[in-house]
């Protein structure tokens, strides 16, 4: 799996350094630099090329789309991830809480039932047992 | 009729022996401490029937599983699901040392920090410039097509004007100020724009790279050198030349 990523990403670098000095011709041409440009033309496309076959293997990723609205907003796509495992915690937290309450309440009423209740109770144990599941 | 069973049902609960229309309310009997005794299975049968010959809207809220033995409505107990809220979901999936990497110290903000080798002027929305992901999805490009490379014909196209770039065009190479990163990347930029005969000017071996002490500082001194050497009468690509006016062809 990292080694189809780490395919794409050698492709990427290798594209973008195409590009960049694509640039650095550009901003000062001069004519004996033309050869130099055709072949970083070229270069650019068999890049993409290369891009293009790295496709096939990535076809099962999935993205989440917030991601993106992250990265256009010119932010480090890792407070995603961040927010993400951040907010799994504080659910988590929260939800265990809920549990926690409702089986101290369940104890505390199956105790005070039994108080007021006492035969009601018993026959209610010996269908559920002592110790029925929450 | 309906109260005539009513008061049937009441009276074989309570203890009154013959059913004689509708009993008044001190005969029903609800004394402190006494508990009715169990029905006998029809008149349980009864009793679950007869809510909705009243109009009551008891049955059709009536959950599957319910019993009436020996509490009305005793359901059965759900099954209990092994992974709840009760356990730590980050240890059950072994992502402790994703969450210690990501919300144990802190993330930078910026888009640069994540890809610190990327050119060009990152960390501005991608809105501004129209380069956001968020367009490439609205307006997918155009895909299926086969890439093939530039014959001579069509590179006669791409001959350029010589000399510098107009301003507003040159922003593309200007990065923002890198700050020293922990990490030491090796970088094979090589300094010298001029094309070059030989392939591939890039090292294949990227995944190892250093990074120099001040790239921006070294590029800008190689491009005021290079200045300097075609200024120079002894620079060779300059024999024998004159400013071109080769236009576009």
């Amino acid at each position: 799996m990292a080694e189809k990523f780490d395919n794409l990403e050698e492709h990427l670098e290798k594209f973008i350094e195409n590009i960049r000095q694509l640039g650095i011709i550009v901003s000062d041409f001069q004519p004996s630099s033309q050869t130099g440009l055709n072949q970083k033309l070229n270069f650019m496309i068999s890049g993409l090329q290369d891009i293009e076959k790295c496709r096939q293997q990535l076809h099962e990723i999935n993205v989440p789309l917030e991601v993106f609205e992250y990265i256009d907003q010119g932010r480090n796509p890792q407070l995603y991830t961040k927010e993400c495992l951040e907010r799994a915690l504080a659910r988590n937290e929260q939800v265990k809480g809920k549990i926690d309450t409702m089986t101290k309440f369940k104890s505390l009423l199956i105790s005070e039932l039994g108080k007021v209740f006492p035969e009601e109770m018993s026959r209610y144990k010996a269908i559920h047992g002592e110790d029925a599941p929450s | 009729m309906d109260t005539c069973v009513m008061t049937e049902m009441f009276s074989t609960l309570y203890g009154q022996s013959e059913a004689q229309g509708p009993p008044g309310s001190s005969s029903l009997g609800f004394g402190p401490g006494k508990p009715p005794p169990p029905l006998p299975q029809n008149q349980a049968a009864m009793a679950g029937q007869l809510p909705p010959q009243l109009g009551d809207e008891g049955p059709a809220l009536r959950k599957p599983g319910a019993m009436n033995e020996p509490f009305y409505l005793l359901r059965e107990l759900p099954v209990g699901n092994e992974l709840t809220g009760n356990t730590n979901l980050i240890t059950h999936y072994n992502l402790e040392h994703a969450y210690n990497k990501f919300c144990g110290k802190k993330v930078k903000e910026k888009l640069s920090n994540f890809l610190p080798e990327l050119p060009g002027m990152i960390d501005c929305p991608g809105t501004q410039d129209g380069s956001s992901l968020r367009s490439l999805i609205d307006k997918p490009p155009v895909c299926g097509n086969s890439f093939s490379p530039l014959t001579g014909a069509l590179l006669t196209g791409f001959r350029l004007h010589t000399g510098p770039l107009p301003e507003q065009y040159r922003l593309m190479h200007i990065q923002p100020p890198k700050k020293k990163s922990k990490h030491k990347h090796k970088h094979h930029r090589p300094q010298d724009p001029l094309p070059q005969e030989t392939p591939s000017d890039s090292d294949p071996k990227k995944k190892k790279k250093k990074r120099d002490d001040d790239p921006d500082r070294k590029k800008k001194k190689k491009d005021k050198k290079k200045k300097k050497n075609r200024h120079s009468p002894d620079h060779p690509g300059l024999a024998g030349s004159q400013p071109n006016s080769n236009s576009l062809r």
